[in-house]
């Protein structure tokens, strides 16, 4: 185990991980080794951030531009009483620094656009959609799949939760959902409420699916929805197919997020 | 056969599940009778020309139609269908 470079107090931390021959030292290395962008540090960044950094990815950026909110401690578990009114990036990184040294974390500090996204995500392995708006949803499938970057998707709903993984090879989230609803049409967490715990059960299932992507065990929830309903506990998977119009992912793709009205529905324009 | 709505959807219909028992041969039909009692969700599945709005999908039995004959899907009458929107909550 020497020549993977885990000293003592890494082989002692992640014991439960490198007793298991899917994860072993070379998979913990590929966590320690690991960069991923956690893209929203809310109700499903959370947990997202919590885990991967209890996991020892190595490197985690943090992308948020909000201040924390009284509000938002019903389901932000990261945050504090006393973080109220401090950059959720800034939070974060305190936290994660309170549970293991062996975890950077890089503070960005804006909004996730189609400015700054290709950038941006470009010096990372994995993306996390822990985002709260549509615009930000389609900017990253996009430029996450023109860059070949793999993005765990999450998004939630009063009691609810849509949850994919978006792989380069298989369909992307405009496969799925070619745009986005008009603002306004699906309400936001703000007019209608989240259960507190909700963002809870999907931001691990985002964290399992990177930890997964990082150290190349199992199978990703690629081509496959997954629905949660807290009120029924239920959980169903429904398949969908790589769309061969698809503008982002198919036989005539974009060149660049700047083909691309992030405004409204998030079309691509036809030109 | 049963529909079964997700999201926002199921808000403006005011229920998860509908059950039909009228006689429909295609998931069209299937949709027609659903929407027809149903204003709201009409006007909320439906674009202006009639068509089902890009970001909804249609699911027969967890198929999505859309990759196959769309609306002209044949049905049965244990079927079950469903509707659902994207969600945006982070």
């Amino acid at each position: 185990m020497s020549d993977l470079s885990l000293d003592a107090t890494q082989l002692d931390r992640y014991s439960r991980h490198i007793i298991m021959d899917e994860v072993g030292p070379e998979g913990q290395k590929k966590l320690l080794d690991g960069r991923v962008l956690v893209v929203g540090a809310g109700g499903l960044g959370a947990p997202v951030i919590q885990y991967l950094a209890a996991a020892g990815v190595g490197t985690i950026g943090v992308a948020d531009n909000d201040v924390v909110e009284r509000s938002n401690l019903q389901r932000q578990v990261i945050h504090a009483d006393a973080d109220v009114g401090v950059p959720k990036v800034e939070s974060a990184a305190n936290f994660v620094t309170r549970l293991n040294p062996d975890v950077t974390v890089e503070q960005h500090h804006l909004r996730v656009g189609p400015d700054n996204v290709e950038s941006l995500v470009a010096d990372y392995d994995v993306v996390v959609d822990a985002s709260d708006n549509f615009q930000t949803r389609y900017v990253v499938n996009d430029a996450c799949r023109l860059a070949e970057i793999p993005v765990a998707h999450g998004a939630i709903y009063k009691f609810e939760g849509q949850a994919t993984t978006l792989v380069p090879g298989g369909p992307c989230y405009r496969c799925l959902f070619p745009e986005a609803p008009e603002p306004g049409t699906v309400p936001d967490c703000a007019t209608t409420g989240v259960l507190g715990v909700l963002p809870g059960t999907l931001g691990c299932i985002q964290a399992t699916e990177a930890v997964k992507l990082l150290i190349d065990a199992g199978e990703p929830l690629a081509g496959k929805l997954l629905f949660y309903d807290a009120m029924e506990m239920s959980f169903e998977t429904v398949p969908y197919r790589q769309n061969p119009d698809c503008p982002v992912c198919g036989d005539d793709p974009i060149s660049s997020v700047d083909e691309v009205e992030y405004t409204g529905g998030c079309a691509v324009r036809a030109d | 056969m049963q529909w079964k709505l997700f999201a926002d959807l199921a808000e403006t219909a005011g229920t998860r599940t509908v059950s039909l028992d009228a006689d429909c041969d295609t998931v069209g039909d299937a949709l027609d009778t659903l929407l027809s009692s149903r204003p709201a969700l009409e006007a909320r599945v439906l674009d202006d020309d009639g068509d089902v709005r890009d970001h909804i999908n249609v699911l027969r039995n967890g198929e999505n139609v859309f990759t196959g004959e769309g609306l002209d899907t044949p049905v049965d009458a244990d079927d079950e269908l469903a509707l659902f929107p994207p969600v945006s909550g982070g």
